[in-house]
């Protein structure tokens, strides 16, 4: 038996399809690498996102490699053959289940090197999400091959292949989100922020629905009549109902939905105190002189804070707390760019002394205008401001000369007024500038 | 007239037609029910285009392709015809829409699009055979539909298929190919290879 599936692996479309799967999927992974640079979880779901194609090449390769008996003209030969057509096609559907599986696998080799150093935090899910992608492809490949056989025209393959591509992208428009999600392994999973996860009750339903898929992909190959055929129905409309069942639905069914673990704060061992959350642990080495750097600047300002966190609640909690940051902690703002690494390294420390320290995050209208906050925060550094990405350049110049001004007061004043602007902020004032402190 | 139907029959271009001819109207009866607009969407232009040109992958050989080959008949300038002729007609059958309430256009992204995918498949016939020509226009295609980019330059080239009709180097792109395909399918024909990748 494993002599045969051998056999078939090389002299099937084995593996031109690993090679198919390997290379398109590699493509579009290193097209846009900051999409999953930040974590584990997000390469996971983003190569559940890129089955856009990955599942029409599959659907395709095994649409092609069922008429190769047809092509060849043995289809009668084997007919005729004293044995029960299941025992034949099982080590085609292994040789083809084994490709896409593999190609599957390799995408994430081939992306593992570039975050290897920097993303830490694994959790079950990643591995879920993971699981539900490679079950995904085989289905997808054994799909095609029950398809392939029951229409074995040239044409079928690629038809099947725009086929699946709509099934899977335009499709689940047309239906309610948990069930688009529940029948389409790509969708629901774009990334939105860092913390994201997919819950195990939605990897599971999608798990169930698409075993129904293979199942009933097996029967419909193994089937010598039309009779035997119609129960290839079974499996499929059995996984859906299981599926559905055990999807969440209507409000339970989040999206995109957050990690409470990867939200989690792990902290530097010493003091002072600075901590990430547990998704960007791997980049505390790179965080922790920038923040202690940042805390010693701010150190002179009466009432300085003297932590820094990440700041870890996102906007798409619909019931979570507001961020309950006290003004003794300061924000460490992170960001991931494409390389796995801390986004803009020389803007950390600018930014956390931005209004000394103070953001307007619980307040309802936040914080000090750019240029006020960047001035105070210079004037602590008594480095010039300097401009953020994409900013139009009028708002550095402003601070520029915010800051030239504060520079030419004496020391103390030049103190009260960024103590005061902190202050303000803290105290959420509506109007924050850095004029002169009206004596109480 | 009496090689000419038995030419087609061996290339079941019968099939090809009424196959691109339906998936062409269904997507034309998709647009039309699931769409107010007139204009069909660029994506879906593109997959039609894709449909209608990858239903003539297989006509790019027969059932024998070693005996065609000891035959004292011109290969190279019916090859070049066949070429031509499915270019013709996989842009009619899109192009016939542009008389319907549903208008699958305009022409000249219609043409870029039609050739530069046949320019790949019949590449591909010419490679690795008419049975998997297939293969790199459907993926490369599907790919561009769903993620379009605008810019830049190597971007744009790349995903060709969705460029404006005025955008020279997705013309220029799919004329290369185009050209690329014909001529080497043209001379050379398609791939020899065992009868088991025969389409």
């Amino acid at each position: 038996m494993s002599r045969i599936l051998r056999i078939e692996l090389r002299r099937s479309f084995g593996i031109a399809t690993i090679v198919m799967v390997v290379v398109v999927g590699a493509i579009m992974l290193y097209a846009a690498p900051q999409r999953w640079s930040s974590s584990w979880m997000e390469l996971m779901m983003v190569q559940r996102e890129y089955l856009v194609l990955l599942w029409p090449l599959a659907i395709s390769a095994g649409a092609y490699q069922a008429r190769r008996e047809h092509r060849s003209k043995v289809d009668e030969l084997f007919a005729s053959t004293a044995r029960p057509r299941f025992q034949r096609v099982v080590p085609t559907l292994g040789a083809v289940g084994i490709s896409v599986v593999a190609g599957y696998l390799l995408m994430i080799a081939v992306a593992a090197p570039w975050i290897w150093d920097t993303a830490r935090y694994l959790p079950a899910a990643a591995f879920a999400v993971a699981a539900v992608g490679v079950l995904s492809v085989i289905a997808a490949a054994w799909l095609g091959m029950a398809v392939g056989r029951l229409l074995p025209s040239p044409v079928t393959a690629p038809l099947l292949g725009v086929g699946a591509l709509a099934y899977l992208a335009f499709l689940p428009f047309a239906l309610e989100e948990w069930l688009g999600a529940l029948i389409s392994p790509m969708a629901d999973m774009g990334s939105f922020h860092d913390f994201q996860t997919i819950s195990g009750r939605v990897s599971a339903g999608q798990a169930v629905f698409l075993a129904g898929l293979a199942v009933a992909a097996v029967v419909l190959l193994a089937a010598g009549s039309p009779r035997a055929r119609l129960t290839a129905l079974l499996p499929a409309l059995l996984g859906l109902g299981l599926g559905v069942v055990v999807m969440p639905h209507g409000d339970d069914y989040v999206y995109p939905a957050t990690d409470r673990v990867a939200q989690e704060l792990v902290c530097a061992p010493d003091l002072p105190r600075v901590c990430v959350s547990r998704v960007h642990e791997g980049l505390l080495p790179e965080v922790v002189p920038k923040a202690r750097q940042a805390l010693a600047l701010l150190a002179k300002v009466p009432g300085a804070p003297t932590a820094a966190e990440e700041k870890t609640v996102t906007y798409f909690e619909k019931d979570a707390p507001r961020p309950t940051h006290g003004p003794e902690i300061v924000t460490i703002p992170i960001t991931v760019d494409r390389e796995g690494h801390l986004a803009w390294p020389g803007l950390v420390v600018p930014r956390m002394l931005d209004a000394a320290g103070a953001d307007g995050l619980g307040c309802e209208h936040g914080g000090a205008p750019d240029e006020v906050a960047r001035a105070a925060g210079s004037w602590l550094s008594g480095v010039e401001p300097v401009a953020e990405p994409e900013e139009s350049p009028e708002t550095n110049q402003e601070a520029i000369a915010l800051w030239n001004d504060l520079r030419k007061l004496p020391e103390r004043e030049a103190l009260a007024r960024v103590t005061a602007l902190r202050e303000a902020v803290v105290t959420c004032k509506q109007t924050i500038t850095l004029g002169p402190v009206k004596a109480p | 007239m009496r090689f000419l139907t038995l030419y087609l029959r061996s290339r079941r271009v019968p099939l090809a037609l009424v196959v691109a001819a339906g998936g062409t109207a269904l997507m034309w009866g998709i647009w039309q029910l699931a769409s107010d607009d007139r204009d069909a969407n660029s994506t879906v232009v593109i997959l039609t285009v894709l449909i209608a040109a990858a239903c003539f992958a297989h006509t790019l050989n027969g059932p024998d392709d070693e005996l065609e080959r000891t035959a004292a008949v011109r290969w190279p300038r019916r090859r070049a015809t066949h070429l031509i002729l499915a270019l013709g007609v996989t842009v009619a059958l899109v192009l016939a829409t542009l008389a319907t309430g549903a208008r699958f256009g305009p022409p000249l992204f219609v043409l870029r699009d039609a050739a530069g995918v046949l320019g790949l498949i019949a590449l591909g016939a010419a490679l690795v055979g008419p049975a998997r020509s297939w293969f790199l226009p459907l993926i490369w295609t599907l790919g561009v539909a769903i993620f379009p980019q605008p810019s830049p330059l190597p971007a744009v080239v790349a995903t060709w298929q969705h460029q404006p009709p005025g955008s020279r180097p997705a013309a220029i792109t799919a004329a290369v190919l185009a050209l690329a395909g014909l001529i080497a399918f043209t001379a050379y024909g398609p791939a020899r290879r065992a009868a088991a990748t025969q389409a």
